[in-house]
């Protein structure tokens, strides 16, 4: 299902590449990921195994920019093609809005085509779906290799619902663009069809979106809204993700400098790249905007950028509603030689809460030392 | 599906924010975020900036769907609670309501014990916003307007180049 956010300002669809395997649902999202402009994508990950077979689910975002005020996110799922792989498969599906078909036009590949087809509509079946309601668009890739029907003979065998259909060479890029325009487009019509508009309208009007931040602003803005870091927490925080699994693939062709052995889209093979930043920095939580994003909202912001929050919330979330400066800069403005004694203890008043004094970070422990020389009287 | 859209205004959204302040208060977390099902990030509370939240999101999403199959095969309908640990930083995943899974990240300075405190805490009440929530959406209904898939139409056009 669509799904809006009035808060983050953002209408988020989930699109799926559904399909016999090898036929070449990983290769449109590559393609659109090579070709979409840097801050309209996020960054590709991908379950896959060291075949680079899809195990569970390619993901890519895209940001299409902000209309009237909302941010239209889209995020284009794979799944794997082979049939035994279903149960993941079938996961993928959950809360699809749109679906895009993409069938081998081999001629020798049509069973798989029909099974997988058979399979698709079993599933959307178990989630309640009807693939009569669901916008679907079905690409018929491949057509550059030899060997393939033609695209009457694929409609009458794959496409009886006359859905629209396109022929695809996602390899080198032709239809991909097409097929995707279309599936946005069936998608928002569908979800302005389910929308009685007139009553939801937000609270506030959206205002003219600022040029967003650069990449190499972003990570030094201000906090407002968030509490004050110990300084051993902010280290973690601001650190690289750790490394990825192997098997999670992060593609990025057009990342920072510092990844000079950066390798081509079409050798997907990147492992671990993910230990490096991502691309973008990292969206601002929609509660946490401040700054120069506070202002703005959504246009120009590079994805995954969330929308902009609105400043009034900005003035509700203040430093002193989270963890007050209390124990961390309490204890560590203790000089090392105190006691425990002489520290401040007391933290019962935070927010009602029972005292978290039993954490382990906090709690000081006194050691009884030399408990022997005491109690042989050696010195 | 499409008739069942997600929506969330900016009041339940800052019930929700206040309810996971207070737990990574209380439990000492790093940073909490609350995940819908199928992938879409709904909100963040804490140190996010130096994660790619909408791809967490997603990955997320996908083990907890995974592990609710699992449950199925042993017999279990869903499994509520999941629980990562990593050497410095662990993840903590609870079922909010129906459709919602709140993932706690914190590291050595507090215990999982702690975490499973609050969020059991704050998992009932946020459960209670999302109840009042449903019945929202249902009343005032979604609000994609006609201007909206006309504007992307054109948005479309220039972003897919080839």
């Amino acid at each position: 299902m669509v799904s809006i956010n009035y808060a983050s300002r953002e209408v988020i669809c989930k699109i799926v590449y559904y399909g016999p395997g090898l036929s070449g649902k990983t290769t449109n999202l590559l393609y659109v990921h090579k070709k979409v402009p840097q801050n309209s994508r996020g960054k590709m990950i991908s379950l896959a195994t060291e075949a680079d077979r899809t195990l569970y689910f390619d993901f890519l975002p895209i940001n299409i920019g902000s209309i009237n005020g909302f941010a239209a996110k889209f995020q284009l799922y794979t799944v794997p093609g082979q049939v035994y792989y279903n149960a993941t498969r079938k996961l993928v599906l959950r809360g699809v809005d749109g679906l895009v078909f993409v069938a081998d036009s081999q001629a020798d590949k049509m069973d798989e085509n029909i099974e997988s087809l058979t399979n698709l509509k079993e599933n959307l079946e178990e989630y309640g779906y009807n693939i009569d309601d669901l916008p679907i668009v079905i690409q018929y890739n491949k057509r550059d290799l030899p060997g393939i029907l033609s695209v009457e003979e694929l409609d009458a065998k794959l496409n009886p619902h006359a859905w629209k259909s396109f022929e695809g060479e996602a390899v080198n890029g032709r239809g991909v663009f097409d097929t995707l325009k279309m599936i946005i487009k069936l998608v928002l019509e569908k979800a302005k069809g389910a929308s009685r508009s007139t009553s939801a309208t937000p609270k506030e009007t959206p205002k003219p979106a600022p040029e967003s931040p650069t990449a190499a602003e972003k990570p030094h803005e201000p906090e407002v809204a968030t509490p004050p870091p110990p300084v051993e927490q902010t280290e973690a925080a601001q650190s690289p993700p750790e490394p990825a699994p192997v098997r999670e693939t992060a593609y990025d062709a057009e990342s920072p400098p510092q990844q000079p052995e950066q390798p081509s889209l079409e050798h997907n093979a990147v492992k671990l790249e993910s230990a490096t930043p991502p691309v973008l920095p990292q969206e601002t939580p929609a509660g946490q905007q401040s700054g120069p994003e506070a202002t703005g909202v959504t246009a120009s912001r590079p994805f995954p950028g969330s929308t902009g929050k609105i400043a009034r919330r900005e003035r509700r979330i203040t430093v002193s509603d989270f963890q007050p400066a209390s124990r961390e800069d309490e204890m560590s403005s203790i000089p090392k030689g105190l006691s425990e004694d002489t520290a401040p203890t007391d933290h019962d008043d935070i927010a009602g809460m029972p005292s978290p004094k039993m954490a382990p970070s906090t709690r000081v422990t006194r050691k009884k030392r030399g408990f022997f020389k005491r109690l042989f009287g050696i010195k | 599906m499409s008739d069942d859209n997600l929506i969330i205004y900016e009041e339940e959204i800052e019930k929700i924010d206040s309810i996971l302040a207070r737990m990574l208060k209380g439990a000492e977390a790093k940073c909490a975020l609350l995940v819908d099902k199928d992938g879409h990030l709904i909100t963040r509370q804490g140190f996010t900036h130096s994660l790619d939240t909408t791809a967490l999101a997603a990955l997320l999403a996908g083990s907890f769907a995974s592990t609710k199959e699992i449950a199925r095969l042993v017999g279990e309908s869903e499994f509520s609670v999941l629980f990562h640990q990593g050497k410095k930083d662990h993840i903590h995943m609870s079922l909010v309501g129906d459709r919602s899974i709140m993932v706690v990240i914190f590291d050595d300075r507090t215990t999982i014990g702690m975490v499973r405190l609050y969020a059991k805490e704050a998992s009932s009440e946020l459960g209670k916003v999302f109840m009042a929530l449903k019945g929202k959406s249902q009343k005032q209904g979604p609000g994609l307007t006609d201007e909206f898939a006309a504007s992307a139409g054109d948005k479309l056009d220039d972003i897919f180049q080839d």
